[in-house]
């Protein structure tokens, strides 16, 4: 099932507002064979094309699968002209209204119908190693992009415009929709070039009438199409946006029920529901007796030329023109040129949900690479510290530092700087929404600020914290280990202890997202795994509100035990037991600009 | 399919369209076969040379239904669509009205809903998809084997027999084998869900450590063992396709074999040979999506089967909050109560406390205890196990997932109220600190609140409701310190006069409390 990406990045609309793939909902003429949407860019992404060779080797047997397959059709249709035709000489029968005795020479059928048992035989084959073939291109186009979609994400770990439920369904369902791009779509496509082509030759040798009726009518069908396309786009776009915004309605309520609930308006909702129902069937079906416009173009030029050529030739058989044998042939031959073309339009929608899945990938992997969110980047701003010359004993140094999210109308923040010399605890603070976090992503390399200079060591020696610590699904252990693979089990133990966790079992298990642990409990544990970076060599330890949910005691614990480590901190916080702990506190953001009222 | 029939009951006139899309599908479908079948006859009879007046009619049906086909595709996919649309709305309606009777604060089935809504969508598609093309497909077999059978009964069973191969037992085969791969791929899935998860929700953790490179691996590792389960549905598959291939080979040759024999018996007139040698070939292409269909019937009655699900459970609690009267003096008392859902284990006993005017009391306690479930008990979404719960006075709950509809902040802020007007709305907000346009489309389809403006939100549909008690959880939640501590300031100067009972993990929120509840 397919949910068109109509919306994405337009209207104002956050890309990450649009569901993702079979988050449902919203595709009631989704499963149908609609040929004509509103947004039909092109019949192939080119971007498809270029993901991997697999492709290219893909189109080249599938070419050659379709010149194969209607090679076959050809010689099919002849043995069996001649066939019946043969038949029909030896019989006896009339001729205008004189009764004729026939030919009596019966057609040797032994030989036919074995001929005709390898014809048929060979395009159950070929038609199996097009289903085989076409699966191998599009498992290595997913798993390509699959892979690229992730490490997308990984390059700008911040970027949240996906959410991670998305993502899943993105990379799973969503990029499944691809196998009927490959398995339908585009091997139809390239049957829709060999097979009238082939055909068509064939035909042409055998009747040149029959020949021009085909080649006339053939082009005429995109022709067509695009015509009722263009004419009927501004209408259909409209439709499908009422369409699609009452579409989720259902979904809407569906998800806030809970919330309904609990102020009494779940059961009077239905009302309301009933309306939009049917306001939706009739937008809906309003959409689709356009959009099934062009199918109806469709077959009936298709078919329609067939029954011209059928006629066409029949008068011509009565007056000798051609013979019976080659009429046949032509007529067998005649919807065989049209069969393809007509299937492209059956898989468009197959094709249509593919490349939207194959769209949102694109554009995930394309974010990511956009300049201002490139997190790769930062190491290049990088300099091992103590090659720099006059202030070589600083750490860190942030240079007239800040930062403009892209799409954001003002500065996150601005014209920060300050060093961090070694073992000193440098605290940020200032109002909520002042940029005290996005100073930190800086120093992590997770985003590069728009202006200013930072310098910090490599990611080796630098143990991360950040406010909502990710967890693994394993152990405790395991995620502690994350800061260090080789940490021994007493090191860890010893590390959850300083942390402010002694009694947590190391062997614990963690769910899913950090499932059984509690927010304070996660941010021990991502505190366990930065110290163990410490005790691996790391001299740098950049902390965002680890003290957050703790009580005062457990605070001044883990201040101490930071201390103790005796490397430099760079820590996000607003909390006096921090600030009075500090070598040096940097204040950020004079005014706030979030929410107010920070303590 | 009972649940087809169900609402096809329902549905105005439902069985005489579904009938009547039949119809139209089959006409289409025969227009092709007949289409071929007379163009052959014509040759045949033109191969004779008798007087051109001899095949005009012919002629004429040739052209005839070179029209028909497309114009009957046409109207089948109208009317098919739309009673296909008819009970999808129908079963949207159903699936709504049973969710809503039942009580779901505090029940884990966010998946559920969300996974219902795309499950009733799957009556589309076995309408469209599946039962016209196959009802359709199996009145253009039987018509095409009854025409062949006048003229030769052993080609008619022979294309009868291909028709049953090709139509019926390939798709079979094929749905059947792939729904087999398909539980096959079910924890290979599985498992690539929980590593792009992981790896999502984890990425900064995974960069600032360098485990990207490791994670990427990970990933690599659960796509191909999916992939090699995808490999064998798609051999599967193809044989699907080749054995329709060989079936409409098998028709074709019979067809000529018998047709032969007939007529060199002469019990054939040679004119009707090539009719049933290429009749068969057309009748296969109806078959082209069998295949697909077969498939997607699979996967529509699993959808459906969890609908039925869904429609079938018994109603748990009340659904919407029973409403009430304002008091003069709000007040707040559990006695000696025993909270769980019905039907299932109780969660808790021996509860009992009082809230009164302006007294703020946290309720703690490990997760899983049914901190919840106590909420829902007390805003009388499900009924105590034992005990009593008393409130005095309108109750207003703030959620900490509060669901934020796709329309107008304005509606948004009305869920609390139905009659508040465009200045109780403007004052609601003021009142909360929300500065937004109350005009703003938000949700899914306008911009997005962030979590604190979110449960802003929530607070001002409470404000505009008029509610006496109020029922908070964990309001500090997902929230950054700072936007929570704001947060609390201003529900705190809501609450000033009002029984506040705030569910809460957060020491913070503990702290700002003058008693503690323990649960569990």
């Amino acid at each position: 099932m397919g949910v068109p990406k109509e919306d994405n990045g337009r209207g104002g609309v956050r890309p990450d507002a649009v569901p993702s793939v079979a988050s449902g909902g919203s595709d009631a003429v989704g499963p149908t064979d609609a040929p004509a949407r509103p947004r039909a860019s092109g019949p192939i992404d080119p971007r498809l094309l270029r993901r991997g060779r697999a492709t290219a080797g893909y189109m080249a047997g599938g070419v050659l699968i379709g010149c194969l397959t209607a090679i076959l059709t050809v010689l099919q249709a002849w043995v069996l002209s001649r066939a019946i035709a043969g038949v029909f000489d030896a019989a006896p029968g009339l001729d205008y209204t004189s009764p004729v005795p026939g030919t009596g020479a019966w057609p040797a059928l032994g030989g036919i119908i074995a001929t005709l048992a390898a014809i048929f035989g060979g395009k159950a084959l070929l038609a199996w190693l097009n289903t085989l073939l076409a699966h191998r291109a599009a498992a290595s186009v997913k798993s390509r992009l699959r892979r690229d979609v992730m490490a997308a994400r990984l390059a700008s770990p911040l970027d949240d415009r996906t959410s991670s439920a998305g993502l899943v369904n993105l990379l799973t369902v969503g990029l499944d929709a691809l196998d009927g791009f490959y398995a339908k779509y585009l091997p139809q496509l390239l049957l829709a070039v060999t097979v009238p082509l082939i055909v068509g030759v064939a035909i042409l040798t055998a009747d040149l009438t029959s020949a021009i009726i085909v080649a006339l009518t053939l082009p005429l069908i995109p022709v067509f199409m695009m015509l009722v396309g263009w004419t009927t786009e501004a209408r259909t776009a409209r439709r499908w946006r009422t369409q699609q915004r009452l579409a989720r309605h259902f979904a809407d309520l569906v998800a806030g029920l809970p919330t309904l609930q609990v102020f009494g308006r779940a059961k009077a909702q239905a009302i309301g529901l009933r309306k939009t129902e049917d306001a939706h069937r009739a937008e809906t079906m309003g959409t689709l007796r356009i959009s099934f416009l062009s199918a109806l173009v469709l077959e009936l030029l298709a078919t329609l030329s067939v029954a011209v050529v059928a006629v066409t030739i029949g008068f011509r058989v009565v007056h000798h023109e051609i013979d019976l044998a080659t009429a046949l042939f032509v007529l067998i031959l005649a919807p065989e040129a049209f069969l393809p073309v007509r299937q492209v339009g059956v898989h468009y929608h197959d094709a249509a949900d593919g490349m939207a899945a194959a769209q949102q990938a694109f554009d995930v992997i394309e974010g990511a690479e956009a300049p201002d969110v490139r997190a790769e980047e930062a190491p290049e701003v990088r300099a091992p510290a103590s090659l720099e010359g006059p202030a070589a004993t600083a750490l860190v140094r942030v240079d007239a530092v800040g930062h403009t999210y892209p799409g954001a109308s003002g500065p996150a923040v601005t014209g920060v700087s300050f060093d961090v010399a070694p073992g000193e605890l440098v605290v940020l603070t200032g109002p909520s929404g002042g940029g005290k976090t996005t100073v930190l992503n800086a120093l992590v390399g997770f985003l590069s600020p728009t202006t200013g200079t930072v310098q910090v060591p490599e990611r080796r020696r630098i143990a991360y914290v950040g406010q909502n610590p990710g967890m693994l699904a394993g152990t405790i252990a395991d995620n502690v280990r994350l800061g260090d693979a080789r940490a021994s089990d007493a090191g860890v133990a010893d590390a959850l202890t300083r942390a402010g966790a002694p009694g947590m079992d190391p062997a614990r298990t963690v769910g899913d997202d950090g499932e059984g642990l509690s927010a304070g409990e996660r941010r021990r544990v991502a505190t366990a795994r930065a110290l163990v970076r410490i005790d691996a060599g790391a001299d740098l330890m950049l902390l965002d509100e680890p003290t957050a949910g703790l009580d005062a005691e457990a605070e001044e614990a883990l201040l101490r035990s930071l201390r103790a480590t005796g490397v430099a901190a760079v820590v996000v916080s607003h909390r006096p037991a921090v600030l009075a702990e500090a070598d040096r506190v940097v204040v950020i953001g004079g005014s706030a600009n979030g929410e107010g009222g920070a303590s | 399919m009972d649940l087809v029939a169900r609402l096809l009951r329902a549905a105005p006139g439902g069985w005489a369209r579904i009938a009547l899309a039949v119809l139209l599908a089959a006409c289409a479908s025969f227009s092709s076969v007949a289409l071929m079948g007379v163009s052959a006859w014509l040759l045949s009879r033109a191969a004779e040379h008798p007087p051109v007046m001899y095949l005009t009619a012919a002629a004429v049906l040739v052209r005839a239904f070179g029209i028909s086909r497309g114009v009957f595709r046409y109207l089948e996919r109208l009317v098919g669509h739309d009673i296909g649309l008819r009970l999808q709305s129908a079963l949207r309606l159903d699936t709504y009205s049973t969710l809503a009777r039942t009580t779901l604060l505090g029940r884990r089935r966010g998946d559920l809903l969300t996974r219902v809504v795309a499950d009733v969508d799957a009556v589309l598609d076995l309408v469209v998809r599946v039962l016209l093309p196959f009802l359709s497909g199996l009145f253009v077999i039987l018509a095409t084997t009854v025409v062949i059978g006048v003229f030769s009964w052993p080609a008619a069973f022979a294309l009868l027999l291909s028709a049953v191969l090709a139509g019926g037992v390939a798709p079979w085969l094929a749905a059947r084998l792939s729904a087999r791969a398909d539980a096959a791929s079910v924890p290979a899935r599985g498992e690539l869900a929980n590593v792009v998860h992981e790896l999502a929700r984890t990425a900064p953790d995974l960069v600032a450590y360098e485990a990207d490179g490791a994670a990427l691996d990970r990933l690599a590792e659960a796509d191909a063992k999916l992939a090699a389960i995808d490999a064998r549905a798609a051999w599967t598959r193809g044989l699907a396709t080749a054995v329709q291939a060989l079936a409409a080979g098998v028709a074709v040759v019979a067809g000529l074999w018998f047709g032969t024999q007939a007529v060199r018996a002469g019990t054939l007139d040679h004119t009707m040979l090539a009719v049933l040698t290429l009749v068969p070939l057309a009748l296969h292409e109806v078959f082209n999506d069998f295949t697909k269909a077969a498939q997607t019937w699979t996967r529509a009655r699993v959808a459906l089967d969890r609908v039925r699900e869904v429609l079938s459970t018994n109603a748990v609690g009340s659904g919407d909050l029973p409403a009430s009267d304002p008091v003069a003096v709000p007040r707040l008392a559990v006695r000696d109560l025993t909270i769980g859902w019905p039907g299932a284990a109780p969660l808790a006993s021996g509860l009992d406390f009082t809230v009164g005017p302006g007294e703020r009391v946290a309720l703690v306690g490990p997760s899983g205890v049914g901190k919840t479930t106590l909420a829902a008990t007390v805003l009388g979404l499900i009924p105590p196990v034992a005990g009593r719960v008393e409130v005095e006075g309108r109750v207003g709950y703030l959620a900490q997932d509060t669901h934020v509809f796709s329309t107008t902040v304005s509606e948004n802020v009305r869920i609390g109220n139905r009659a508040a007007t465009e200045d109780d709305v403007a004052d609601a907000l003021a009142q909360v600190r929300l500065d937004v346009d109350p005009g703003r489309l938000v949700g899914e389809l306008g911009t997005a609140l962030s979590g604190g403006e979110q449960r802003r939100l929530g607070l001002s549909r409470l404000v505009v409701g008029d509610a006496q008690v109020l029922v908070l959880d964990e309001p500090s939640e997902h929230l950054d310190p700072g936007t929570a501590d704001a947060l609390l300031d201003d529900v705190w100067a809501q609450a000033s006069d009002k029984p506040l009972l705030v569910i809460t993990h957060d020491p913070g929120v503990v702290s700002r409390c003058d008693r503690v509840v323990q649960l569990g």
